[in-house]
């Protein structure tokens, strides 16, 4: 029963830390219509500029204020210098961009931090143990769901219940009329896309102690971010909670009963919902 | 006044092009020979890759997972079956890669745009999970080593150890399905796949099955690229997952991308270029890919037209007839 | 299918997007050989009724019975084989390919040309002269090695119609073929359609009243996206619900 418990708490983790992730994604895409091959990327430097942070002053709340800053500004200049040129282009040129991106920044990473993997250690109460209801449980995976729930809180009151909300998503709908209005709406995109980016250096920073930091962490992430978008439904907020919390418990429980065909576990999801209902769970029909 | 009667200014650079790459073991040193058979490798899975990317408008980030199966095939058909001559491996890849293309297509091609790039790379992450941790057949890590039989067909025994030969066997064979592509882009099938892409709404409206056609070029082109991986096999006597993983697909989109996609030997071109920059740069630093990454980012800024795009453009300023031919680079041809 | 000669059945079509009820419970009949044109005010569902009849959106409601078969839902490329051939509004075609090969797409389709990987479709002699045939009968003959985006209005206009014929369509359905054209521009369409549409069925929304009364058999009024009447020229002319609805101020 606490063995069950304990693997529970496991997915709600990963679960967690996915939501981080594709949280961020599923929002450029519903704002921006453009999916984002390179927040993965930016996820990696997250996670890497959390390490050299960390080398230098300790401090692991430090490098969870500054990494998401530094992101919020590499994503604003991605998009006005890079993505908003290639935009009169079409679709295809801003994913090629995007996975362009994607490309370099993985090479750049092993370039300067090296191609191997390293660790971020924690020290303070983040790396204790709590005990609980007969479970003894890592504190550091507890506190990713707190992050988990408290930037998804925070996420749903802006986007629903203020006046930038409200803003953005009637630029989607309508751009013309927005800017009518006088909002600036290329600036919209902007903030948009930065948030994304700072939303998948935040999970970077969260992902280090969890996980290994190394190059081929991005692309590790990215394919099941996009299964929970697939599962969810495009640009979906609700769709990506709920999808992250199934894939977290499949990934979990996967590894404990059938390991070596966890991994086959979420495929044969997302693969199904393909098949059944191809627009995911949360997704409107075309 | 007839349609499509050939250009025939084009017909002597591609009379040059075949002559020169006939001859080329002639003059060339064997390290050269054999550069030059990769870049033919590379040339059939960049072309069949076009087919998707400049005809169709699909944009896959999946396409290693069919040129993969092709040399996994390859490697574990030569392993297994003894006496398999060097043709029945190939079909038995195309074969092999043309069933994935089905089964994957059904799935994935419910999907545009955007979606369906990003459930490409899920797939193509599936096929290197799966190679990866189905170590009893694909060797995992270690990858398979392929002994390349010898060609006996019809009487004709080739040794194909020998750099020579095989540089001939593959300009040949691959130079005739590339000279296929070529002749698909005329025909009914490549006209539509085209068509679909310009206006897919008139077409239904005008009797086609839109998700039939691409399905079938979904399925043709995953062959080619299966067949592509076949000869890569064949070529390095070695397949690891790297024939399957993302950086392949990641290779062949740089390949064709900076060959340019607009026109039918732009990815020709791209492979070649390509192939030789490797060659040059990872002599010269390990940094070849980010300088790879960071060509493509400029080419995607400033030239979507690739380097086929640059030429055509440059020759037409040269004559003075700019914009007479704004409509070639959808026409998807000119050589 | 010459169960009282009718080629096309519409009973009682329904179609509402997210709430909003465009068509709402419309039936008539359309007879082997006639003329039919559909009118109504803007925003009517003129379009819509084409677009479900075409198999564009599938209905909320009703069935569509073509030469007696049931073909409610299907898709338009099995629609346009069974011989349903539509236009478009504006002009919906090729933009940057040429003449001919626009108007070839449709012929080859007919031709059994769709998804062949050998044969080349330059060289079907059948389906060239066909093309030939095609873009020369609406006037097309001296562009046809020109791409469409070089065309002016009216040769468009002429395409589409090109385009709708290319698939021998029995039923001819054409979505206001004389929009924004000119009066002179009008009567020159308008003897085009009167003569390549000759032994076929057509159902044509228009606009113009004079065209109208001159070209139709029968006349539906869309209304609300419902059937208000539907009769001969005549008879639509002197009814006075119509009037009200929208003749009297035109």
């Amino acid at each position: 029963m606490t063995q069950f418990a304990v693997f529970v708490l496991h997915g709600l983790a990963y679960a967690g830390l996915l939501f981080l992730v594709s949280s961020g994604l599923t929002l450029v895409f519903g704002m921006m219509n453009v999916l984002n091959f390179a927040h993965a990327a930016f996820y990696m430097l997250g996670a890497y500029f959390s390490y050299s942070i960390l080398q230098w002053s300790g401090n692991f709340w430090l490098s969870m204020l500054l990494c998401p800053l530094i992101l919020f500004v590499i994503g604003a200049l991605v998009e006005r210098f890079l993505l908003r040129r290639v935009h009169q282009h079409g679709h295809l040129h801003e994913l090629l961009l995007t996975f362009g991106l994607a490309y370099i920044i993985t090479e750049g990473v092993k370039w300067i931090w090296g191609n191997y993997s390293l660790a971020v250690s924690l020290d303070g109460f983040l790396t204790g143990q709590v005990s609980l209801l007969g479970i003894t449980y890592p504190v550091y995976r507890l506190f990713i769901i707190g992050c988990a729930v408290a930037v998804g809180t925070a996420m749903s009151y802006v986007f629903y219940r203020t006046r930038v909300g409200i803003i953005v998503r009637a630029a989607v709908d309508d751009h013309e009329m927005v800017n009518a209005l006088g909002i600036n709406v290329p600036l919209v995109f902007m903030l948009v896309f930065a948030v994304g980016a700072a939303l998948s250096g935040f999970a970077g920073v969260i992902a280090g102690p969890l996980l290994t930091t190394y190059p081929g962490m991005a692309a590790e992430i990215l394919v099941d971010a996009f299964v929970v978008i697939v599962v969810g439904g495009f640009g979906s907020l609700g769709g990506a909670l709920l999808a992250s919390l199934i894939i977290g418990q499949l990934q979990a429980f996967g590894v404990l009963l059938v390991p070596k065909l966890s991994l086959a576990l979420i495929y044969l999801l997302m693969a199904v919902v393909l098949v059944v209902k191809p627009s995911g769970l949360f997704g409107e029909e075309a | 006044m007839r349609r499509r009667s050939g250009n025939p200014g084009s017909v002597f650079p591609g009379i040059a092009l075949v002559g020169g790459l006939l001859a080329a073991p002639l003059f060339l040193p064997l390290y050269h020979v054999n550069l030059l058979t990769e870049v033919i490798v590379f040339a059939l899975y960049a072309v069949s890759y076009n087919l998707l990317l400049g005809y169709a408008g699909l944009l896959s980030f999946g396409h290693a997972m069919f040129f993969g199966t092709g040399a996994y095939v390859t490697a574990v058909a030569l392993a297994h079956l003894p006496g398999l001559s060097v043709g029945s491996a190939i079909l038995l890849s195309v074969a092999a890669a043309t069933l994935a293309g089905v089964v994957t297509g059904a799935l994935l091609l419910r999907h545009k745009g955007s979606y369906f790039a990003l459930l490409t790379l899920a797939f193509n992450a599936l096929f290197y999970a799966v190679a990866t941790k189905w170590h009893s057949v694909t060797g995992g890590d270690d990858g398979l080593s392929v002994n390349r039989p010898n060609l006996d067909f019809l009487g004709v025994h080739l040794d194909l150890s020998d750099i020579t030969t095989f540089y001939y066997f593959a300009l040949i064979t691959v130079g005739a399905l590339i000279g296929y592509c070529w002749h698909f882009t005329h025909t009914a099938m490549g006209r539509t796949v085209l068509l679909v892409r310009e206006n897919e709404e008139r077409m239904k409206f005008l009797g086609y099955d839109t998700n039939i056609s691409r399905l079938l070029l979904f399925t043709f082109t995953g062959a080619l690229a299966g067949c592509a991986g076949s000869y890569y096999a064949l070529f390095f006597e070695f397949t690891s997952i790297s024939a399957i993983s993302i950086e392949m697909t990641t290779t062949v989109l740089l390949m064709t991308f900076i060959g340019g996609t607009g026109s039918f030997l732009g990815p020709v071109l791209g492979a070649l270029v390509y192939t030789l920059l490797h060659d040059k740069l990872s002599d010269i630093t390990d940094r070849w890919p980010l300088i790879m990454g960071l060509i493509f980012i400029v080419m995607v800024l400033y030239v979507p037209g690739g380097l086929s795009g640059l030429i055509v453009s440059i020759r037409e300023r040269l004559a003075g007839t700019a914009g007479k031919n704004a409509a070639q680079p959808l026409e998807g041809r000119k050589p | 299918m010459k169960d009282n000669g009718r080629i096309l059945e519409v009973r009682d079509l329904y179609k509402d997007f997210s709430g909003l009820e465009v068509l709402a419970g419309v039936s008539f009949q359309v007879a082997q050989g006639e003329r039919h044109a559909v009118i109504g005010p803007n925003g009517a569902g003129k379009t819509t009724l084409f677009n479900v009849i075409t198999g564009k959106y599938k209905p909320s409601g009703g069935s569509i019975l073509f030469q007696g078969r049931d073909i409610t839902g299907r898709p338009p490329h099995q629609l346009c084989r069974m011989k349903i051939s539509r236009s478009f509004q504006i002009t919906n075609a090729f933009q940057e390919l040429t003449v001919f090969e626009n108007v070839r797409s449709g012929v080859r389709c007919l031709h059994g040309l769709r998804y062949h990987f050998f044969r080349r479709v330059d060289r079907d002699v059948a389906v060239n002269r066909r093309t030939e045939e095609l873009l020369h009968l609406v006037g097309l003959g001296s562009v046809a090695d020109a791409p469409v985006s070089t065309l002016s209005y009216g040769q468009q206009r002429a395409l589409e119609i090109a385009l709708t014929l290319s698939t021998d369509p029995e039923l001819i359905l054409l979505d206001e073929p004389t929009a924004g054209m000119t009066r002179e521009e009008t009567a020159e369409a308008i003897q085009l359609i009167d003569r390549v549409t000759r032994g076929k069925t057509l159902i044509i929304i228009e606009h113009d009243m004079d065209v109208v009364f001159s070209l139709a058999d029968r006349i539906s009024v869309l209304h609300y996206g419902r059937i208000l009447a539907s009769d001969r020229p005549h008879v639509i002319r002197d009814d006075q619900r119509v009037k009200d609805a929208y003749l009297g101020e035109g």
